[in-house]
């Protein structure tokens, strides 16, 4: 740290004003895309504004936060939401962990194949929502064949059925944030000294128990930090259920991003679909300070 | 004999990782697939395709509507890569460089805006937007697509421009240089394969990307290839295998710069990911 600030010194060549000048279009951006944005939605979230009633927004008070209160539909999102966020980190942990395990080993098809196992991350949403639907196509899909074998799916897609949808795209949503945490917990397991391994070896530890004592307490702040990272991008999600289902069917996909897109866009109540983001921001900044704070207890 | 055993037991571990890897990696090679055989083949649902045809790409391509979403996302595309690029280069220097009042805020302030996601901004977004009169414009999907890469590459940048010595900049100072000058002259050509990867990083997220278009365009001469994808699903008379090539064109540029830039790629993600 000390070594650090004794290295950069400031020089005496430029003016003061010339890192402002350097940065200043970056910081513009950020303040014109992320926090005028939010400022705005908070303004908003206390207007009075019903596109078909009032063309120009009115201050409102609470009434939006009152509406949603009582919003029937709104809290069946809010729910399944919960249901959707931590069933695709729960997928994406149990397909990365064994699959960063396997990987981490030393040879030219574990490095080649930790490089493609990128792919779902990287790929558009459009692109793997559309594949997807083609595999649960009833008319041509192949996956679909093979959940009609299993008896899982009827003679229409698996994605007509309110009862399956949520539960497939969840699964697709977690295998589409897999690869990062493959790459986070690879990184992890990469700096656990061999030499951990080999004393546990000498004292007669099994595999499973070098597993629990050494593997296990190594990365999971990794995963606990990855998990709320990708639990945030859950919890934000539009893409994927919009592309594969636009929420339904009958709302079994709808969660918080489709309701407020559909409050804009369907329902015309901007200022409401403000107060449902409003709302989104503080109970994500709750959720993730909670999680900190419980990681760090032993 | 315990040698014998560890080859053995690699050789399998890294036959389960090609089974494991082709099974995850399914659903996209099943894309790439159906976009070059026949309708009446894909209906065979097998994986294995009897007959290649690109007539699918010829289709998309001969399609008035596809062509005007392909300019337009090349035309977004490039204006996002070459302004982020102009944008984070000076913003990374000095983040690097200097020692200020705020420097932490505002590198904390730019990390920041890449943790938010586009969902939580979009409702005010979508307001000022249409308020400004700038609804169904390329300008404000541009404007808009600026966000999704340029924190990654400043802290990306900044990175490597950590790695240069300073002092190499201090000499060309000392020989007559401006600061700037030396930034232009030494620096720059040192982190130009950076410059280059988070260019075509920018460019690729932009073509990509589906919520912000969907909110903003609704008019046909200003979508973008992503809403041009969803109007192919003609619902009386449509083509699996049109679709899959229109995807594998959307998939195209994301192939290739994760070929060309992988190292950069993943030390991206994690510097995004982690140090936020």
């Amino acid at each position: 740290m000390s070594t650090s600030a004794h290295v950069h010194v400031p020089r005496a060549f430029g003016k003061a004003s010339l890192p402002y000048a350097l940065v200043a279009p970056a910081i513009l951006v950020a303040l014109a895309i992320a926090v005028l944005p939010l400022l705005y939605a908070l303004w908003l979230s206390f207007q009075d504004w019903y596109l078909l009633r009032n063309p120009q927004p009115v201050w409102g008070g609470l009434v939006n936060f009152e509406a949603l209160l009582t919003d029937g539909a709104l809290w069946r999102a809010f729910w399944r939401t919960w249901v959707w966020t931590l069933g695709t980190v729960a997928v994406e942990i149990a397909l990365a962990l064994p699959l960063a395990l396997l990987l981490n080993r030393d040879t030219t098809i574990a490095r080649l194949a930790s490089a493609l196992i990128l792919l779902p991350w990287v790929m558009p949403f459009i692109v793997l929502g559309y594949g997807w639907r083609f595999l649960l196509d009833s008319e041509v899909g192949a996956l679909h064949a093979l959940l009609q074998f299993f008896g899982i799916a009827g003679n229409s897609s698996i994605l007509n059925d309110p009862n399956l949808a949520l539960a497939v795209i969840t699964f697709i949503s977690g295998w589409k944030g897999m690869p990062f945490m493959v790459l986070a917990l690879l990184a992890a397991l990469k700096s656990i000294p061999d030499e951990l391994y080999e004393a546990a070896a000498i004292d007669g530890a099994g595999p499973w128990q070098r597993f629990a004592s050494i593997t296990l307490p190594s990365i999971q702040n990794t995963m606990l930090i990855i998990g709320l990272v990708l639990g945030i991008l859950a919890f934000y999600s539009f893409d994927l259920p919009w592309i594969m289902a636009r929420g339904g069917p009958q709302d079994a996909t709808t969660i918080l991003g489709i309701t407020m897109f559909k409050a804009v866009f369907t329902d015309l109540r901007p200022a409401y679909a403000a107060a449902i983001s409003v709302v989104m921001l503080a109970i994500l900044a709750a959720a993730s300070f909670l999680t900190l704070k419980l990681g760090r207890l032993p | 004999m315990n040698r014998g055993n560890k080859r053995l037991r690699g050789a399998f571990l890294d036959l389960l990782t090609i089974l494991l890897l082709g099974l995850v990696l399914l659903p996209i090679i099943w894309v790439f697939v159906a976009s070059i055989r026949p309708d009446a083949d894909i209906m065979s649902r097998s994986l294995i395709p009897m007959q290649i045809t690109f007539d699918h790409f010829a289709e998309i391509f001969s399609r008035g509507d596809f062509l005007v979403a392909l300019r337009n996302s090349l035309i977004v595309g490039s204006l996002v890569a070459v302004c982020t690029v102009l944008i984070a280069v000076p913003a990374a220097y000095s983040l690097s460089r200097f020692t200020y009042l705020g420097r932490d805020f505002i590198g904390f302030l730019i990390l920041a805006t890449q943790m938010l996601p586009a969902v939580a901004v979009l409702v005010p977004l979508v307001v000022i937007i249409r308020s400004l009169g700038l609804a169904n414009t390329l300008t404000a999907l541009t404007f808009t697509h600026l966000a999704l890469g340029l924190p990654i590459a400043v802290w990306m940048l900044k990175g490597y421009i950590d790695a240069v010595p300073r002092e190499l900049e201090e000499a060309a100072v000392i020989d007559g240089s401006s600061q700037l000058g030396a930034m232009v002259r030494i620096t720059l050509p040192l982190i130009r394969p950076a410059v280059v990867a988070v260019g075509t990083f920018a460019f690729v997220l932009s073509w990509g990307e589906f919520l912000l278009a969907l909110a903003l365009i609704t008019s046909a001469e200003v979508k973008t290839l992503p809403l041009a994808l969803q109007t192919l699903f003609d619902p009386y008379s449509f083509s699996w295998g049109v679709v899959m090539a229109g995807g594998v064109v959307i998939a195209a540029p994301t192939v290739v710069l994760f070929l060309l830039f992988r190292n950069q790629l993943v030390g991206g993600l994690t510097a995004g990911g982690i140090k936020g």
